[in-house]
């Protein structure tokens, strides 16, 4: 592998790190209140939520170009405000794989939350803990495992995202092209070498990722 | 009580379930036994009392603080008050102690004093599990400790914050039998060693006779009756605390007289003399309660005796009752005897032989019908 | 209703659904043509489908897509590009029937520009701070990103721009770009850019400055349906179908043989 080949896994690893530092707070707040709370309408978030996982991803990519557009509500006000850029910049990349990883980690961090016996919360709170410190020093280290788990799936989900990527980020060669896209191009050109070869290493990610992700949530029964 | 610390006046229904009603609970200083057979609501009036589940209706207060207010129903109706579990200063040990797995015997007892300077946390928690023999034992995890040292540790979690009112549930349920049966002498001494008002929930008789000051009795989500222990046992207020309390022998009768507070009443062929200065004066029946252990055995010939009530019985079976031996009779009536195996030996009893009964007056308890 | 009642309900319906016959026409011809070419010839198609009887299937991307699909095995009867480069490789790889290619047509590059973009007056203008993003067909498989990039290159600007450069599948994508606003600036022909009225055109390359741009033409070699699409190939020469070209803006050239 040649070092432009390098660059291009660093480069998807660390946009797939920078989409967890997005998807983890709001995916351990949104997993907390799905597992702990209800509310009129609840039915309808975990709906929202579940959306990126079952849309196809060039749907959830059309709708991030459009709030995120030079012209969309959440671009303009990003440009107007802070002269920041998001479409076609690595940011997009990082809002894509974001979008498109969180309902995994949702999905297990929630059912690691539902696991936490609500005994130990209320036990907690008995010992003058606020509701804070009952989810950092209770809830949380409980559903460790899960949790984890969770940010495994959500990384290995956010290093092969494609659709949405492509249709918000672009394919802009060192500065939004990811492993997949990388791929898609190479076959588009005839470089078939190439291709395989970047195709390997995306595998081998994958299935490290989703094997020790398996490993933790199995151990945890 | 005139030194009650808790006072709650309370609802609490279960959606589809019964409801728990608790009506003028108090508990002062000293260890107050919340006694009742399981499923009567204990578990629920306690959660209540800690924050832990909300009454629909009612108030609880402690030493003039309301921890739930008035005419509340739900919190979150305005010019209601509700005290959350954490700042009600609480110490709460539930049936399966609940320390949290993850932590060490130190980390869950110093749980609940991070407002503490860390050395003065590390310092009350080593004190408070000498205090409780558990010295050595702070590096180890839940799991790895013996049920008598897990409800020591629980135990120790919950008072180390000194709290105001310690509430415990079934804290020997959880224990085997011998190991129940050795901490339960502990655990007076501890209880009392914390001079803390406590309310302890129990369905075991012995448990609240050895445990307890005053006693509260629940049976069917209601308080049946409330005060000094041995007063609940002697002198249950109903048919319901009498099963409860365990009263060996209850018997329907009919009222013979009443005169000058001494009751007659006929079970079968059978007059009983007791003494009620209360009973209605036009009350035609009562359930009548005697304690086995209040139970008199003489041989065949009655002695003439202070005991009022004397009659002839026979001897229908014995069986071992721990270290006493319970014996039924027949005397007309079935009824229970506590004797010791001496006493049984003495008298050569075994089924079908013939012997005197002699029950004191004051050892029949009525309740009228 | 039993499952095994429903699976075979479902299957029945399957097997109605994939055996059916897709309509009644003498036959259909596949096109895989250049995505400039989308508007002018769909409308020729119409007018010929109305003549002959025949149906036009379109299959319209980058020229550069078209030709991989051809390798790659795609039931094609026309290939017609917008870039000689990918003719060339299909030949070499004998996918052409020879004698059919043909080159009829030629086009102009503009520079168009968004709405909100600062102005452009020269391609110069390109390298300014205000012109943060420059939309160009992608240059391996894009026809018009590869002139572009010719027409850079020869002006010495793209040391300058490249870094601001967005990649697109093909020359409409990079239209969509600009309409958008998400790009401020992007190399189309100028056949597209009339069609579009939410974009600015800020420059038209002079025909002298531009790189050759020439539209091959064949026949594939494995053609499902022959004689019929050399028939539509004759169509276009027709004044009718030249007529259309040129209404959309193409150059319409000579219909000698190329090369």
């Amino acid at each position: 592998m040649s070092g432009a080949e390098w660059q291009l896994v660093g480069f998807s690893l660390r946009m797939a790190l920078a989409s967890l530092l997005l998807v983890f707070p709001v995916g351990l707040a949104l997993a907390w209140c799905l597992a702990r709370k209800h509310w009129p309408g609840k039915a309808l978030v975990e709906t929202v939520v579940s959306l990126p996982l079952v849309l196809p991803p060039v749907v959830t990519g059309l709708v991030l170009l459009q709030l995120f557009g030079r012209r969309g509500p959440v671009g303009s006000w990003l440009h107007h405000t802070f002269n920041l850029e998001v479409v076609f910049t690595w940011r997009a990349v990082v809002v894509a794989l974001a979008t498109m990883s969180l309902p995994l980690f949702v999905r297990a961090a929630r059912t690691a939350f539902e696991e936490v016996d609500v005994k130990f919360e209320q036990l907690a709170r008995t010992l003058g803990a606020g509701e804070w410190r009952v989810f950092f020093t209770i809830t949380l280290p409980l559903a460790k495992r899960g949790v984890l788990a969770g940010t495994l799936l959500a990384f290995a989900r956010a290093l092969g995202e494609f659709g949405a990527t492509i249709m918000v980020a672009g394919n802009l060669p060192g500065r939004t092209t990811t492993l997949p896209v990388a791929i898609y191009q190479a076959v588009e050109n005839g470089e078939d070498a190439h291709a395989w070869l970047l195709a390997g290493v995306s595998a081998i990610i994958a299935f490290a990722a989703v094997f020790v992700s398996e490993q933790l949530l199995r151990r945890s029964k | 009580m005139n030194n009650a610390f808790l006072t709650a006046t309370f609802r609490k229904r279960f959606p589809g379930g019964p409801e728990i009603v608790a009506d003028a609970l108090q508990v002062g200083g000293g260890i107050t036994v919340l006694f009742g057979a399981s499923g009567s609501g204990k578990t629920t009036l306690l959660r209540c009392l800690a924050g832990l589940e909300i009454p629909d209706e009612g108030e609880i207060t402690f030493a003039g603080e309301i921890w739930f207010g008035q005419r509340g129903l739900r919190n979150r109706k305005p010019g209601a008050t509700l005290l959350p579990a954490r700042l009600r200063g609480v110490g709460f040990v539930p049936q399966d102690y609940a320390l949290f797995p993850h932590l060490t015997v130190a980390g869950n007892v110093g749980y609940g004093l991070q407002a503490l300077p860390a050395a003065e946390s590390a310092a009350r928690v080593l004190e408070t599990l000498r205090w409780l023999g558990l010295t050595g034992l702070e590096h180890r995890r839940p799991g790895e400790l013996s049920g008598g040292q897990q409800q020591r540790v629980a135990l120790a979690r919950a008072v180390v914050r000194r709290p105001k009112l310690l509430l415990l549930d079934e804290p020997l349920a959880a224990l085997d039998t011998p190991t129940r049966l050795r901490l339960r002498g502990e655990l007076r001494q501890l209880l009392r060693g914390l001079g803390l008002p406590t309310l302890l929930v129990t369905h075991d008789r012995f448990e609240a006779l050895a445990l307890g000051d005053q006693m509260v009795v629940m049976a069917e989500g209601r308080i049946q009756q409330s005060g000094p222990v041995t007063e609940v046992f002697n002198r249950p207020a109903n048919l319901a605390v009498a099963h409860i309390a365990g009263t060996e022998t209850v018997l329907p009768a009919s009222v013979v007289k009443v005169v000058d507070g001494i009751v007659t009443v006929a079970v079968g062929d059978v007059k009983l003399v007791a003494v009620a200065p209360d009973f209605p004066a036009h009350a035609t029946a009562a359930h009548v309660c005697i304690r086995a252990d209040d139970v008199i055995l003489v041989a065949d010939v009655l002695p003439p005796a202070s005991a009022r009530n004397r009659f002839s019985a026979t001897v229908v079976a014995v069986e071992r009752d721990g270290p006493l031996l319970r014996v039924e009779l027949d005397c007309g009536f079935l009824l229970k005897a506590l004797l010791t195996p001496q006493a049984a030996a003495e008298m050569e009893l075994q089924p079908r032989a013939a012997v005197g009964v002699l029950i004191k007056a004051p050892h029949i308890h009525l309740i009228p019908r | 209703m039993k499952i095994k009642h429903v699976l075979a309900s479902l299957f029945a319906g399957a097997a109605i659904l994939f055996a059916a016959p897709s309509g009644i026409h003498a036959a259909d011809v596949s096109v895989f043509a250049a995505a400039s070419l989308t508007d002018a010839l769909k409308q020729i198609a119409a007018d010929y489908e109305k003549a002959s009887g025949d149906k036009i299937i379109f299959n319209f991307a980058a020229s550069g897509t078209l030709a991989r699909q051809i390798e790659a095995g795609a039931p094609a009867d026309v290939f017609f590009a917008a870039d000689e480069t990918k003719a060339d490789a299909l030949e070499k790889k004998g996918l052409l029937v020879s004698g059919t290619r043909k080159s009829p047509l030629g086009n102009s590059l503009v520079i168009v520009t968004s709405a909100e973009a600062a102005a452009v007056h020269s391609p110069a203008d390109l390298t300014n701070a205000a012109i943060q993003h420059l939309a160009l067909g992608e240059v391996q498989t894009v026809p018009c990103g590869t002139y572009a990039k010719a027409y850079l290159e020869k002006t010495s600007l793209w040391p300058a721009v490249e870094a601001k450069v967005v990649p697109c599948e093909s020359v409409r994508a990079v239209l969509a770009a600009v309409a958008s606003g998400n790009v401020d600036a992007g190399f189309v022909y100028k056949t597209d850019a009339a069609i579009s009225k939410k974009v600015k055109v800020a420059y038209e390359v002079p025909a002298a400055e531009t790189p050759g741009i020439s539209y091959p033409l064949a026949l594939l070699k494995d053609a499902p349906q022959p004689d019929a699409a050399k028939k539509f190939i004759a169509y276009l020469d027709s004044a009718a179908a030249t007529t259309v070209f040129k209404q959309f803006g193409f150059i319409v050239l000579s219909s000698a043989p190329a090369k």
